[in-house]
C-alpha cells in the first residue's frame, strides 16, 4: 500500500529525514517509536502534504500513485488520514458542517453519491458515541474549547467517519488518561481490516498494549534504524534507546 | 466648503406641517435648522470622518424621499425571518411610519406608540431636553431638523414584551429618508428591538436615521441592527443608548457595505451597575464601504462594557472601525473590554481600525485588542487534510470568522437569516 524509499525532507532548511525506508502493506499496523526530534512528526506531516516541509530526495508510492505529486486534499480523498498531534481549534466552523463537506468530497472522488443530511446525522451520532463524546460536540466549533483528550477523541471520530485506507496517528496517545486511551484504541481497532493500514507514531509502549502492532520501527536521526515485532517495543520500554547506540544528540 | 444646510432636503423640508405640534417639539426642529448653516460636511480634517469623508461627496444634492409611497411591509428572502419570529412589524416607508401599525401596536399591553407631534407638553419638554443635551452635530442635526414624523415608543414599567419589535425602514424610490425613533423603557421592562434597513433598487437613495433609547433602572434591551439586502444606498445612522442603574444592553449588528455606510453607536452608562455587550459583524466587497464608530461612555462607577466586532473586507472595499471607551473620573471599578478582529481578503481592500481608550479613573480594568490579518494557514491546512479544496477551506474559515459572533444572537431565527445571507456573500468566489 505504502512504499517509502530513501525519503529526505527539510523544514526551515534543516535536514530532518535523511533517507527513510518503510513498507506498509494493507491490513498491517505499524508503530513508529523514537526519541524526541528524530523525525517522527516530520514523517507524518510529509505524508499528509504539509507545505512547510520540503521533500528533497526519495520517493513515496501509495497504492501505485506517486504520493508526493498529490495535493493535500487529493491525498485525503485517496484515503490518507492524519490524526494530528495538536489539532487546531477553529471557532465558527462547526464539526458537522466541515465533516459533511469533507465526507462528500471524498465520496464524490470515489464516484459515490452525496450522503443525505439525515443519513449523515445518524452516522455522526453513532460515531461520536463510539468515542464517548456528547452529541453536542457535533454542533460546536471544530475543537473549540475542547480539552486535550477531547480533541484527540474528535480526531478519531473524524477518522471513523471518513474511513481512510491509511490512517496516520501522530502521537494520538500523548496526554491521554487510561480511559481515553482505551477509547482511542477501540476506535483504531474498529478501523482495522484487511484492506486498511495504520501507522502509529508514539512515544509510549503503553498504547501498544491496546493496539497490537504487526511491526515496530525505531526512527532516529531521520532514518529507521531498527525494525521488529511487538516485542521490540517492550525491549525499548525496558532498556531505553541507549542500547541501540543512540544518544540524544545523535537522534537529531 | 459644503454645509449641511445645502442639502436640497432642507429646502424641501421647511414646509413641515408642524404647526399643531407642541411648542417644545417645534423648538427642537427650529434649533436644529438654525444650527445647520454653520455645520460643515465632513472633510479630511474632521477627525471622526478621516477615513470616510470622501464617501459623503454629492449627498447634499439629494432631495427628500417622497412620503406618498404605499406603506406596506416588505417580505422577501431577507425579511422572511420576521414571520418566523412573529415580530411586531413597524414599517417606516421613506421615514414615515404606517398609521395602521401604530394602532395595532397600541393594542398590545405595555407598548405605547405616539408621534412626536402628538405628545403632551411635559413629554415634549423631555424630548427637547434630550435632543439639546445629546446632539453631536452633522448628520444628527440634519436628522433632527427634518424628522417631522418622529415616533416615541414607551414601554411600561416592569413589562416584559415577548414579541420583538421590528422597525422596518423601507426605502422606495430616490431621495433621503430621515427616520427618528425615541424608545423609552421604564424601569424593570424588557424589550427586543430589530432595526432593518431595506431598499428597492434605487441607486440614489439614502438614510440618515436616528434612534434613541433610554433604558430605565433594571430594564433590559436586546437590540439588533441590520441591512441585509445591501443595494447602492447611503446608510448613515446614529444609535444612542442611555442606561440607568443596573440596566442592561445587548446589541448585535450586521453591517453590509453601501456607498456610504456609517453607524455611530453611543452608549452612556450613566448610573452604577449598568452594563452593555456590543457585538458587530461587518462585511464589504466590490467598492463598498462601512464605518462603525462606537463610543462607550463610562460615566458612573461599577459598570461593565464588553465589545466584540469582526470585519471582513474583500475586493476594493473599505471598512473603518473606531472603538472608543471613555472612562470618566468618577467611574471607578469599571470593567471594560473591547476586541476588534479584521480579515483582509484582497490586496486592494482597506481596513482602518482604531481602538481609543481614554481613562480618567484610577481603579479600573480595561482591555482592548485589535488585529488585522489574513486567514490562518494552519487552519486551512487542517481542513485540507480532511479532503476540502483550498477554496472550500478558505470560504469555510472566512464565514466561521464572523459566524462566531453571529451565532451569539439570542434570536436563533435571526442568526439563521444572517448566516445564510453571509454564506451567500462569502461564497461568491465560486
Amino acid at each position: 500500500m505504502l512504499e517509502i524509499k530513501e525519503l529526505k525532507a527539510t523544514v526551515e532548511d534543516k535536514q530532518i529525514l535523511k533517507g527513510l525506508n518503510l513498507s506498509v502493506k494493507a491490513g498491517e499496523v505499524h508503530a513508529i517509536m523514537g526519541p524526541n526530534g528524530s523525525g517522527k512528526s516530520t514523517l507524518s506531516q510529509v505524508l499528509a502534504g504539509n507545505g512547510a516541509y520540503e521533500v528533497n530526495g526519495g520517493s513515496v508510492d501509495y497504492q501505485g500513485k506517486d504520493l508526493l505529486e498529490l495535493s493535500i486534499e487529493e491525498r485525503a480523498r485517496e484515503g490518507i488520514f492524519l490524526a494530528f498531534q495538536y489539532p487546531v481549534e477553529i471557532p465558527g466552523v462547526s464539526n458537522l458542517q466541515f465533516l459533511r463537506t469533507a465526507m462528500n468530497n471524498i465520496r464524490q472522488h470515489r464516484g459515490e453519491n452525496e450522503i443525505s443530511a439525515a443519513e449523515f446525522m445518524k452516522l455522526a451520532k453513532e460515531k461520536i458515541k463510539q468515542v464517548n463524546l456528547d452529541a453536542s460536540f457535533l454542533k460546536r466549533g471544530v475543537n473549540e474549547g475542547f480539552s486535550g483528550g477531547e480533541k484527540k477523541r474528535n480526531e478519531i471520530m473524524q477518522m471513523l467517519m471518513l474511513e481512510p485506507s491509511l490512517a496516520i496517528l501522530d502521537e494520538t496517545d500523548s496526554g491521554l488518561d487510561i480511559d481515553a486511551l482505551r477509547i482511542v484504541a477501540d476506535g483504531v481497532n474498529a478501523l482495522r481490516s484487511p484492506d486498511k493500514a495504520v501507522i502509529m507514531v508514539t512515544h509510549y509502549q503503553r498504547l501498544l498494549d491496546y493496539i497490537v502492532p504487526d511491526f515496530v520501527h525505531v526512527l532516529a536521526g531521520g532514518k529507521i534504524i531498527k525494525s521488529g515485532g511487538k516485542e521490540l517495543a517492550l525491549e525499548l520500554e525496558e532498556k531505553g534507546y541507549g542500547w541501540l547506540g543512540i544518544d540524544a544528540d545523535d537522534a537529531k | 466648503m459644503t454645509l449641511f444646510s445645502e442639502f436640497s432636503s432642507v429646502q424641501a423640508g421647511l414646509n413641515t406641517g408642524l404647526e399643531s405640534a407642541p411648542e417644545a417639539i417645534q423648538q427642537m426642529h427650529r434649533e436644529a435648522r438654525a444650527l445647520l448653516p454653520s455645520v460643515a460636511m465632513p472633510t479630511r480634517r474632521t477627525e471622526s470622518w478621516k477615513y470616510s469623508f470622501r464617501r459623503t461627496a454629492g449627498l447634499e444634492t439629494l432631495g427628500l424621499a417622497s412620503s406618498n409611497q404605499s406603506s406596506t411591509s416588505i417580505t422577501d428572502a431577507t425579511t422572511r425571518y420576521a414571520e418566523d419570529i412573529q415580530a411586531l412589524v413597524l414599517p417606516f416607508t421613506n421615514g414615515l411610519l404606517c398609521p395602521q401599525a401604530i394602532t395595532k401596536a397600541n393594542e398590545r399591553d405595555g407598548i405605547k406608540i405616539q408621534r412626536f407631534n402628538e405628545v403632551n407638553e411635559s413629554l415634549a419638554a423631555e424630548i427637547l431636553a434630550h435632543a439639546q443635551k445629546n446632539d453631536r452635530g452633522e448628520f444628527e442635526t440634519l436628522n433632527r431638523s427634518l424628522s417631522n414624523h418622529a415616533i416615541l415608543i414607551t414601554i411600561t414599567k416592569n413589562v416584559k414584551v415577548e414579541t420583538p419589535l421590528l422597525l422596518q425602514y423601507i426605502q422606495q424610490g430616490e431621495g433621503l429618508s430621515l427616520p427618528r425613533v425615541f424608545v423609552q423603557q421604564e424601569s424593570g421592562s424588557e424589550l427586543q428591538v430589530i432595526e432593518d434597513f431595506i431598499s428597492d433598487d434605487a441607486n440614489n437613495s439614502a438614510w440618515v436615521s436616528h434612534t434613541d433609547f433610554v433604558i430605565g433602572a433594571n430594564a433590559r434591551l436586546t437590540y439588533y441592527r441590520m441591512n441585509l439586502n445591501g443595494k447602492q444606498q447611503a446608510l448613515a445612522g446614529t444609535t444612542r443608548c442611555i442606561l440607568k442603574r443596573d440596566a442592561a444592553l445587548e446589541s448585535h449588528s450586521l453591517c453590509l457595505g453601501a456607498d456610504l455606510g456609517r453607524h455611530d453607536f453611543h452608549v452612556l452608562l450613566t448610573e452604577p451597575g449598568a452594563n452593555c455587550d456590543l457585538n458587530g459583524v461587518c462585511v464589504t466587497r466590490n467598492k463598498e464601504h462601512f464605518d462603525n464608530h462606537t463610543n462607550i461612555e463610562h460615566i458612573a462607577p461599577n459598570c461593565t462594557s464588553n465589545e466584540n466586532y469582526r470585519c471582513i473586507a474583500d475586493d476594493a472595499s473599505q471598512i473603518v472601525f473606531n472603538g472608543r471607551i471613555h472612562i470618566h473620573r468618577d467611574a471607578q471599578k469599571t470593567l471594560g473590554s473591547m476586541s476588534n478582529k479584521n480579515l483582509i481578503l484582497s490586496s486592494q481592500a482597506e481596513i482602518d481600525a482604531k481602538p481609543e481608550l481614554e481613562i480618567y479613573a484610577d481603579d479600573v480594568k480595561c482591555a482592548h485588542g485589535t488585529t488585522i490579518g489574513q486567514l490562518n494557514e494552519k487552519e486551512v491546512y487542517y481542513l485540507k487534510t480532511r479532503g476540502l479544496s483550498d477554496d472550500q477551506a478558505r470560504q469555510m474559515l472566512t464565514l466561521g470568522f464572523v459566524l462566531e459572533i453571529v451565532r451569539s444572537a439570542p434570536i436563533t431565527e435571526l442568526a439563521d437569516a444572517w448566516e445564510s445571507c453571509l454564506a451567500d456573500i462569502l461564497s461568491f468566489r465560486d
